[in-house]
């Protein structure tokens, strides 16, 4: 077929060598090529977060991000956070104990922004949490539990496994 | 708008140097456009306002992304540094600390990782935060074509909404900043609804230089955006302030000219009555933050 680019991505510490147009959204592959529908399609805009990944670490909005330029790259979405052999990451267990899931449709947005932040500052405050979260929208819980599950895990990672935050994406 | 609609197809190319983008554009120029961040272009699209034949990635080009500091003391920011990068880049937190300011105040995590500062100023919008916050600090602009490299200054750049001075083969590789002179500071205010994520309703970047004595505005610069088609210079402003001592006065003075000079639109974000009552704020508050930085640095300190 026309235009079909071939196209290698590390997703979740998996290679996937595929042939897809250029037009179609690292979100659009994520969830219709790989079958990962943890990324939600939402409001397509970049403005609710729901469809966040890690890109070599770093969160983006996977809806505004065309899967051609991930050529090379290093993908994380919520389906590789657990992939570990040790069950929950202490964020997601965070979020379980403190509510901070409800609907769960922003919560693996949610849930990779907070990785993000607590890989680059280990000791966030309050401010800085909130901070990391404004670029995701969440209709059930009022954020609160999740700045909670955010700062608790934080404390929990820092005391318990100091290296385990870096671990994950491994 | 329906969520489900996807993108207008195109046909994609990702060169390997800036001179093989200029190459394709001199070929292919009516129908292509250049990709950066994403963050604008990709919603253009979505909604079917651009539907282009050809995208270039810009993502992949090396060198577009590198901040190098200059012989003369100034800096070179390449047109693909991400937002993100504005807030962590050491030779930018230590001289042109208000980009690092002017960056924590956009969009999220996400949208800072993606969005780029030569896209936010080649998209030419109006509510765009750095095309003012680049006029106070005498920003240039490189802009390279298959035939030729010119310089020209940030204010110059701007022709009306969504229009820039680049013609259809240029690349815009580079922003260069002049060295800031010691006694100098700058500030960027805005409002927005949100605090986070939404347009900028206006925005106001100031920029001062005091004297020796710390009492006389030697220099201001002053620009705004959300406040007319294009990011505005408020030189009438500027001039009032220049050679005369720092009052509360002065900024009152100061206040009143740039809404006369400015000409902000009503739409359903603020009336145009309000964003003049933002500006008149925002400008004195810019301004004493400018001047309060400038007489606060040591003598031949920079930062």
């Amino acid at each position: 077929m026309k235009n079909l680019t071939p196209v290698s991505l590390r997703v979740n510490g998996e290679q996937y060598d595929l042939l897809i147009h250029p037009w179609r959204t690292l979100l659009e592959v994520l969830r219709e090529n790989l079958s990962l529908t943890g990324a939600k399609r939402s409001c397509q805009e970049g403005q609710c977060g729901a469809c966040t990944v890690l890109i070599d670490r770093k969160p983006v909005n996977s809806c505004l991000f065309l899967a051609v330029e991930a050529q090379g790259k290093d993908i994380l979405t919520i389906e590789g956070v657990a992939n570990h052999g040790s069950g929950l990451h202490p964020l997601q267990k965070s979020f379980v104990e403190k509510g901070a899931v409800q609907c769960g449709f922003c919560s693996p947005g949610m849930i990779l922004a907070g990785i993000a932040l607590l890989d680059e500052n280990p000791n966030p405050s309050e401010e800085e949490v909130r901070q990391a979260i404004v670029g995701h929208l969440c209709r059930c819980t009022g954020y609160v539990p999740i700045v909670k599950a955010i700062l608790d895990a934080a404390q929990e990672m820092n005391a318990a496994v100091p290296e385990l935050a870096g671990e994950v994406r491994s | 708008m329906t969520y489900t609609r996807r993108l207008p197809h195109f046909e994609f190319f990702s060169p390997h140097t800036p001179e093989d983008v200029c190459a394709f554009l001199a070929s292919h120029s009516d129908d292509t456009r250049l990709l950066a961040g994403g963050t604008e272009l990709i919603l253009q699209m979505r909604r079917r306002e651009t539907v282009p034949g050809f995208i270039i990635g810009l993502k992949g080009v090396p060198g577009l992304n590198d901040i190098r500091e200059q012989p003369n003391g100034g800096l070179a920011i390449g047109a693909m540094t991400a937002i993100h990068t504005l807030l962590t880049s050491a030779p930018i937190r230590a001289n042109y600390g208000i980009l690092a300011q002017t960056a924590a105040q956009m969009g999220s995590p996400e949208i800072r990782q993606l969005a780029t500062l030569g896209g936010n100023l080649a998209a030419a919008l109006p509510c765009a935060d750095f095309p003012p916050v680049l006029m106070t600090l005498g920003a240039r602009i490189k802009l390279q074509s298959k035939q030729r490299q010119r310089m020209i200054p940030v204010e110059d750049f701007f022709i009306e909404f969504g229009k820039t001075a680049a013609a259809r083969d240029e690349l815009l590789t580079e922003i260069q900043l002049p060295p800031v002179p010691p006694l100098s500071g700058g500030v960027y205010l805005k409002f927005h609804d949100r605090h986070s994520m939404d347009m900028t309703t206006v925005g106001v970047g100031a920029h001062v230089t005091c004297d020796e004595e710390r009492r006389i505005f030697q220099d201001v610069k002053l620009a705004l955006a959300s406040s007319a088609p294009i990011p505005l210079r408020t030189y009438k402003a500027e001039k009032a302030l220049r050679g005369r001592p720092f009052s509360e006065d002065a900024l009152e003075e100061a206040a009143s000219l740039v809404c006369e000079e400015a000409e902000p639109r009503s739409s359903w974000r603020a009336t145009k009555a309000f964003r003049m009552e933002l500006l008149r704020t925002l400008t004195k508050r810019a301004l004493r933050g400018a001047w309060e930085k400038a007489v606060s640095r040591s003598n031949g300190g920079r930062s």
